[in-house]
Order: C-alpha cells, then sequence, then structure tokens
C-alpha cells in the first residue's frame, strides 16, 4: 500500500504527580506548547490534530474530548478523539499516523492528557463501570481483581514467583530516577515489594503503578514537511492495534493473544522479520510489574513464560543487552493513563536520537517500540520507530 | 525538551466538589433475560451454543461475537467448574482494609468455554487450588430475585 511516511518531530512531556493543580486542559496545553516549541513550529504549522484520553468519568465531563479541544490546539482545526482505556495513549498516535500516511494532512500534534485525580476518593470508583452491569458490578468488582486474578494464573501457569516478578518493579522504578517527569522514582528492593502491603493477592502496593495527573504530547510530520523541520526525524515504521472480546473471564489470562495480534501487524507492515533480534530497545506497557513480562511475550520479544530468564539474567536493564521501560515506565514514571503511553512512545523518540540524557541506552538503538494496553483488558496497541 | 516543575503538595490547593446526579435502570436483555429466570424459578444455569462455531456460552446469549450470528435455544449445564485463578481481596472500594479478606475467583465452567468471576465460600484462602473442583450456592428460592447475587458464591464439590 502506498502510504505517506510519517516522522515524530517533536515531543514534550509535563511532570507526572498524585494531583496537579492544573486542569487537564492546562495539562494539555503544556505538553502541546512544549511539543511545537521543541521543533521550532507554532500552531498555524499544525494542520491536523488527534487527542487521546481516557473515561469521561475521571473528569465528570461527558465530552471530553471537546472539553480538552482548546489545551490541544484543536481550534477550528481537524480534531479527533481517540480512547481505547489504558491503550489510548499508542492508539492516538496510531491516528495521528493515519492522518498523515493518508496523505491527507503534512502535519499532526497528538496529544494526551489525563487527570485522575479529581475523580474522588479513588478513580476505582469510575474503572467498577467498566464491568458488565448485569453479572459483574454487584460483586463490586476493582480493577485490582482482575490484575491479581491475571497475575496469578501467568505465575501458576509457568511456575513464576512474586519474588521474581518484583525485580521488574525495583529496576523500572530506579531507572525513573533519571526521569525529570517522575512521581515515583525511588531505589527500592524485591524484600521492599514483598513487604508492601497486599491489596488483592498477588498484588500488593509496590506491584502496581499510581493515579496520576500528566500530559504528554508529540509533532507528527510527513517526509517532506519533516526536511523543513527536522534533521533527526524518528519514523513510525509499523502501526498495530488489536481488540480481544469484552468477556475479560473467558479469556486466556497467561498470554494476551490481543498484543501478538498487534505486534505482528505493525511488524509486517515496518518489515521486522526477528523481533526478538530487530527490536533493541521497547516500551512494554507495565501498569503491574508482571505485565512487563506478560506484554514481553505477547510482543514476541521473548518466548512464553521465558521473559522472567531475561529479566533475571539482567539482559532487560537499561545497560543490558535489550533494554526494557528503560524511562521508569508506569511504575516508576507514573501512570496518567492516555498520557502514560505517549510518554513511552516518547522515550523510544529520544533514546533513537541519542537524547535522553542519563536515561540514554548504551549501542545506539536504530529500532524500537512501544505498546500500550487497556480497555477491560483486551486492546493492544503498537508502534514500531526507527531512526 | 523542556520540564516543569509541577506542585506536589495536595494541602494547598483550591477544590470544588461536583457529582453526575444519574442512577441507571437496566435491561437484561434477549439473552441474560433467560438465564436469570433459570437461576430465580428453576435454580439452573442455561448454556447457549452457537452452531456456526460450537462455541457454547455461559450466561446464555442472544448471538455469537465471534460469527456474528443469532444463537437460537437454551441448554441447562450443571454450574460446576474448576478454579482457573484466585484473588484474595483486602481493600474496599475506597481502599479502606476489609475486616476479613474476601476470597474471589475465575470458574471454568462445566460443558461450555466461558467462565464465571465470582466469590469462593465454604473454604479458607489457603485450601484454594487453581484446578479444584467447585459447584455454586445458591440462595433459597424465596429469597432469589434473579440477579448475579441469586448466587452467593462457588464452593469446593
Amino acid at each position: 500500500m502506498a502510504y505517506q511516511k510519517v516522522a515524530i518531530v517533536g515531543a514534550g512531556i509535563t511532570k507526572f504527580v498524585r494531583r496537579a493543580q492544573e486542569t487537564g486542559k492546562e495539562l494539555a496545553f503544556q505538553a502541546s506548547k512544549m511539543a511545537l516549541d521543541s521543533c521550532g513550529m507554532t500552531i498555524d504549522d499544525i494542520e491536523s490534530v488527534s487527542l487521546g484520553t481516557a473515561p469521561d468519568a475521571f473528569d465528570g465531563v461527558h465530552m471530553k474530548g471537546e472539553y480538552l479541544s482548546d489545551g490541544s490546539g484543536g481550534w477550528r482545526k481537524p480534531y479527533m478523539r481517540q480512547f481505547v482505556g489504558g491503550g489510548t495513549g499508542v492508539f492516538a498516535p496510531i491516528h495521528g499516523w493515519l492522518h498523515v500516511a493518508s496523505g491527507m494532512f503534512d502535519t499532526c500534534l497528538v496529544v494526551c492528557s489525563e487527570k485522575m485525580s479529581s475523580c474522588y476518593p479513588h478513580p476505582q470508583g469510575a474503572f467498577k463501570t467498566i464491568f458488565d452491569h448485569t453479572t459483574e458490578q454487584a460483586l463490586d468488582p476493582t480493577l485490582i481483581w482482575i490484575f491479581a486474578l491475571e497475575m496469578n494464573r501467568f505465575m501458576s501457569t509457568y511456575g513464576i514467583t512474586k519474588e521474581e516478578i518484583a525485580q521488574v518493579s525495583v529496576k523500572n522504578k530506579k531507572n525513573a530516577m533519571d526521569h525529570p517527569a517522575a512521581q515515583l522514582p525511588m531505589e527500592i528492593t524485591v524484600d521492599d515489594v514483598m513487604n508492601s502491603e497486599t491489596l488483592a493477592w498477588p498484588v500488593n502496593r509496590l506491584d502496581i503503578s499510581p493515579a496520576s495527573d500528566g500530559a504528554a504530547a508529540i509533532v507528527l510530520a510527513s517526509e517532506h514537511a519533516s526536511k523543513r523541520i527536522t534533521d533527526k526525524p524518528v519514523w513510525i515504521d509499523g502501526v498495530g492495534w488489536n481488540l480481544d472480546t469484552a468477556y475479560w473471564a473467558t479469556r486466556d489470562l497467561s498470554y494476551p493473544r490481543y498484543v501478538e495480534k498487534a505486534a505482528r501487524m505493525a511488524y509486517d507492515m515496518a518489515g521486522v522479520v526477528e523481533p526478538k533480534r530487530e527490536i533493541e530497545i521497547a516500551e512494554p506497557y507495565d501498569p503491574f510489574d508482571y505485565k512487563e513480562l506478560h506484554h514481553m511475550e505477547g510482543l514476541q520479544l521473548a518466548d512464553r513464560g521465558k521473559a522472567v530468564e531475561m529479566l533475571l539474567d539482567g539482559v532487560t536493564q537499561r545497560d543490558g543487552d535489550r533494554p526494557m521501560c528503560p524511562s521508569g515506565g508506569a511504575l516508576g514514571v507514573g501512570n496518567p493513563i492516555a498520557a502514560t503511553g505517549l510518554m513511552k512512545v516518547i522515550e523510544i523518540f529520544l533514546q533513537l536520537r541519542g537524547e535522553a540524557g542519563k536515561r540514554q541506552v548504551p549501542g545506539s538503538p536504530r529500532c524500537g517500540l512501544a505498546q500500550a494496553w487497556g480497555d477491560l483488558m483486551q486492546v493492544g496497541t503498537v508502534v514500531v520507530l526507527r531512526r | 525538551m523542556g520540564l516543569t516543575e509541577r506542585i506536589n503538595k495536595t494541602d494547598k490547593l483550591s477544590y470544588y466538589e461536583g457529582q453526575i446526579p444519574i442512577e441507571y435502570v437496566y435491561t437484561y436483555g434477549l439473552g441474560l433475560e433467560k438465564f436469570f429466570r433459570a437461576i430465580k424459578d428453576q435454580g439452573k444455569f442455561l448454556a447457549s451454543t452457537c452452531k456456526e462455531c460450537g462455541v457454547t456460552y455461559l450466561p446464555a446469549r442472544s448471538f455469537c461475537e465471534r460469527c456474528l450470528v443469532k444463537i437460537e435455544g437454551t441448554t441447562a449445564v450443571p454450574g460446576t467448574g474448576t478454579v482457573y485463578s484466585y484473588t484474595t481481596v483486602h481493600l474496599n472500594m475506597d481502599e479502606s482494609p476489609k475486616k476479613e479478606p474476601a476470597l474471589v475467583a475465575l470458574i471454568d465452567m462445566d460443558g461450555t468455554d466461558c467462565r464465571f468471576l465470582h466469590y469462593l465460600t465454604g473454604v479458607k484462602a489457603d485450601k484454594v487450588k487453581v484446578g479444584m473442583k467447585v459447584k455454586p450456592a445458591l440462595k433459597a428460592k424465596k429469597d432469589r430475585k434473579g440477579h448475579i447475587e441469586d448466587i452467593v458464591g462457588f464452593q469446593p464439590s
């Protein structure tokens, strides 16, 4: 198929915090302005806008796309909101890619903004309504139930221990020490994770990412437009997304088939034949520590049940052979739902440009991947980036 | 790329309260209506099978999402099953601790291709295992209302 090539040419990200004074609009504005400034552009240079933001219930505003449009540079522009729960942060740049790749536009501003702290006393109240209202909500479920059930099944299927999985949390929170936007950077031990409060066994407090406020933005440009903007474009060479059944309880919880399907779609487009060899650096979605391993397997970066061996061997450390979540991930940088996925895209963008500062991985990687996951643990969204 | 410092203290921020003044009255729909009537009146679990792909859904559904065809008819299944995964829940929705941790499981339902999310009853957490056989515990017929809570939970069989 004939696509226009699409480059990421600029990026901006706000600090992720538990409660920001700024509104969601103001967070979106700050990230958008930073992204435009980073590549010397103004809103007049932008032909289309793709906004990502997660449930309307976080804000109690049932037109959240329009509500956030002013901060996102949407005024009198072709503007489109994307929403697939936690997968939104990689879905919004995929839509931005469609805008430009199709030839309809030469530039697109992609903005992801999330303010979870307005939801009182806790955003879990909003998450309750993602469950089926007839068969599940009456049982009073929280999101943590389904992760606990999935984590237990993952551990039971492959004989993996909580202590082993906790090393993901230790790694990512430490990586976040070098991320200036990070909410929960810390040096902790496996014992700290094991001794933290049990929320729903096997999930402890330090196995889990926080609720956050924050925003991120990137600027996309077609190949000929990018030449006027930067001499260091990072190309979106592959995109993929896939949705599994909404009846989450019936799925194989030990293996995310929908992530595999999304990844294969992106790999086919990017001409990636051997992901284990060709994807040099990745940001798999890590709202819980076991999810990094689970997603590495779905992404074909590890064999089933074997991602944990790469973790224990140090392969996924920032200075390892296949760094995973060098940013610090959702566990360390924070998890303002839609903004998290775009933060991951930005991390790969910076790493491929060699501009990740203290977080820079060795070896000058040329090809990387960012992935997000969400809805009722059913959607996988993937982008493959190359310089 | 610039990064801004942002306020971290929540106690100094001004705020105002809001709410969405809405309640919901849901219909069961064509498939679940049959399922919940059978639970209420007969204490039976009704499943439905897609003639195209052979997948058996529980609770009964009115169409197959895989083939996108209508499903006619229902069949009763025993309601027994096998624990696929489980968790002990320690906190309430607002993060306050529960008096007693609650046991929650996903159950592979016999004679179907589906799992149930429900509570485990009549068993201690340290005795629960993946692969354990369970059966449903229903409320007495006079107390059943055609609701998921007509099933108290699942217990070892």
